[in-house]
């Protein structure tokens, strides 16, 4: 214990020297600005800094992003509560409540409870990350291929059957993704699959380019696209947290806060589902569910909580699993890869210090948020009351900066221009993206898994069934999907219900 | 309010049925172009390479499941009535522009494949950023002098960006610009 927390102080300190304090600083508040504005989200501000921070060194690089990612999950609360346009699809839970608590002159309020809810929650995920992680970790150990494939598998499936939406068109875009990740030579003979001549094509696509544009670029076209976003004049009260509001709402918070690690920890999901979860789990147990929708502190806490805790949560698999919570987490662990760090199981055995260090440094991004919540108020209004035919331009002009920053070749930038377009064309389709995501980041994974397996067991597929974590995961997969099929659920509960009924006349 | 559903997120919103059947149509398309494809690829098992670690057979595999949920899409979006007269289904979105659209993704398309390389980035990103301004700020029936002050903060904005992210990403960052 005392050897852990030395450990951690040591990551701290290593952290914040030199000029990683303003790292920090910069970097937790343009998380929160692009947070902030509609239009940029979590997944692209992280995608893009990743390729803008490649040439620092790795801690204060996956720093930045940590800060960025922490940042802008709590920014997108701002236009929630001030404009009632969600900054970040996470912050869409925080319209219900938060914006009639503005027009109810209570904008400062609802400011703080954002604040403190996504502090704490944010808190009680890193208290999660550090109790979790090292033994999640020792049981991955355990794992081989025939694990590993169905938990890329599982990843896949969960995130298009719980990510909202159309859980077949989730589906879709998981294999979608599956598919663009096997561009390129393969692993065994390095034949190049569907390159068609072309040597940039054979280098396969390159995961960020591809991200950058999915995120960056869509993102632009589509707020180009819909209606002009209507700032609303608010006066502004008092932005510092009531203790009040958290003592009373403190089962609130600490259900929120399970809640939002918890679905965290499931690959794919991510902070719009935790926040969505928490609230409706906060709602149910309310004694005041008559204030819901209509300027609930305590639904807005609860929406702010989950979303927070999920943060450090989604980086929970990454660390222990090479497999990600959340979108923005996918690209987090892209980020470490590009660094030469491992995420995975062995993680904890080669650089055990990194786990310290990304402790440290969500616990330092959580304060710098909480100093920022609490100071930068005027500012951040005004940032948001930017029109979009100024800062989107802008922005398309940092997307191709950040695709072609990694390999300079201007090849990545045409795969970003070419995702750009699939990626709107795929939101317009109703497509979720989460699934997209997962399955460009974890088809190498999937297939190595795969083939390695069948290799293993000489060509049958009885270990991937047979063995009890494959097995396991399995049938969950299989349930899923199973359990997205329209009238399954109902047909498997009217068969128990008969069976009850045939035994009770009996 | 307590008992009522929470609302939709843009993208949990359902597409007209009919729509849904063109896009499994592309889907299946899509599919059956990947297993043509992977059927054209070496095994390599005349090299003594196993089957299992076949080029062909991973992509093929999700050219399979690709194939066979676009499928049940189809059934599902012509169960939903699909093949019924037009119209059945349709939402339109408000205050979308596909004109707005268009002018963002052209001006784009402009700036990548025909100015990036040609010129300094700096002045790409001025020329791209001063036109997208321009064109999006346009309002016609403009006074002059009006109409040349917004054309002037165009042209601000446009040289700060150029000049700020070569300054800042090549002299901070160190990131090579195109």
């Amino acid at each position: 214990m005392l050897d852990s927390l030395g450990q951690f102080g040591g990551a701290l300190a290593h952290l914040l020297s030199g000029w990683g304090v303003l790292n920090v600083f910069w970097a937790t508040l343009l998380g929160i600005v692009i947070g902030a504005l509609p239009g940029l989200t979590a997944t692209m501000g992280v995608a893009l800094m990743t390729t803008l921070t490649f040439t620092m060194p790795h801690e204060q690089a996956i720093l930045v992003l940590v800060c960025i990612y922490v940042g802008a999950i709590y920014g997108g609360s701002r236009s929630a509560i001030l404009l009632n346009i969600p900054g970040t699809p996470a912050s869409a839970c925080s319209t219900l409540d938060g914006f009639p608590l503005a027009r109810q002159g209570l904008a400062g309020r609802a400011m703080g409870i954002s604040t403190s809810g996504s502090w704490l929650g944010t808190l009680f995920g890193i208290l999660c990350v550090a109790a979790l992680t090292p033994i999640l970790s020792e049981v991955a150990l355990k794992f081989q291929s025939f694990e590993f494939f169905w938990i890329s598998v599982f990843g896949i499936v969960i995130a298009g059957t719980l990510a909202g939406g159309d859980p077949l068109k989730g589906y879709i875009a998981g294999f979608l993704g599956l598919f663009i990740a096997t561009i390129g030579q393969e692993p065994y003979y390095n034949y190049q699959r569907f390159a068609f001549g072309s040597t940039d094509l054979a280098g396969g696509i390159g995961l960020l380019p591809a991200l950058v544009g999915c995120f960056g670029v869509a993102e632009v076209l589509q707020a180009m696209r819909g209606p002009a976003v209507q700032a609303v004049a608010s006066t502004i009260d008092s932005v510092i947290p009531r203790l009040e509001d958290v003592f009373k709402y403190w089962r609130t918070i600490l259900r929120s806060g399970a809640i939002g690690t918890f679905i965290g920890i499931l690959p794919g999901l991510g902070e719009d589902t935790a926040a969505w979860s928490s609230y409706a789990a906060a709602r149910r147990a309310s004694k005041e569910k008559e204030k819901y929708g209509k300027g609930s502190i305590e639904g807005l806490m609860a929406a702010e909580t989950g979303e927070s805790a999920c943060v450090p949560g989604a980086i929970i698999p990454v660390l222990t699993l090479a497999v990600p919570g959340s979108a923005p987490a996918a690209v987090l662990m892209a980020a470490m890869l590009i660094h030469g760090l491992n995420p995975g199981p062995n993680l904890m055995l080669q650089t055990p210090e990194f786990f310290y260090q990304i402790v440290a440094m969500l616990l330092i991004a959580d304060m710098s948020k909480l100093f920022f919540g609490l100071t930068l108020v005027r500012p951040l209004l005004w940032i948001l009351l930017v029109p979009r035919e100024r800062l989107m331009p802008v922005v398309f002009v940092l997307c191709v900066v950040g695709a072609y920053a990694i390999t300079s070749r201007v090849f990545d930038i045409y795969v970003m221009l070419a995702f750009g377009f699939i990626g709107f064309a795929l939101r317009e389709l109703k497509f979720p993206m989460a699934p997209l995501i997962l399955g460009l980041v974890l088809g190498d994974l999937l297939e190595k898994n795969l083939t390695r397996g069948l290799v293993l067991s000489g060509g049958s597929i009885a270990p991937f069934f047979t063995r009890p974590v494959s097995g396991a995961l399995a049938a969950i997969t299989i349930l899923s999907i199973l359990w997205s099929i329209p009238g399954f659920h109902a047909r498997v509960s009217g068969l128990f219900r008969r069976r009850r009924a045939g035994s009770g006349a009996s | 309010m307590a008992d009522e559903p929470l609302p939709l997120l843009p993208h949990e919103e359902r597409l007209a049925p009919r729509t849904d059947l063109w896009v499994a149509a592309a889907f299946l398309t899509f599919s059956a172009a990947i297993l043509t494809l992977t059927f054209r690829m070496p095994t390599y098992t005349d090299q003594g390479g196993q089957i299992y670690t076949a080029p062909a057979l991973v992509p093929s595999f999700y050219g399979v499941v690709t194939g066979l949920l676009s499928l049940w899409l189809a059934v599902r979006a012509i169960r939903a009535d699909a093949l019924g007269p037009v119209g059945t289904g349709e939402r339109r979105e408000t205050g979308n522009s596909n004109a707005r659209f268009v002018l963002a993704a052209a001006l784009g398309v402009v700036f990548i494949v025909g100015l990036i390389g040609r010129m300094p980035f700096w002045l790409a990103a001025t020329i791209f950023v001063t036109a997208f301004v321009a064109a999006f700020e346009w309002r016609p029936g403009l006074e002059p002098a009006a109409r040349a002050r917004r054309l002037g903060v165009a042209l601000a904005i446009g040289l700060g960006t150029g000049i700020l992210v070569t300054l800042v990403f090549e002299r901070v960052f160190l990131v090579r610009l195109p």
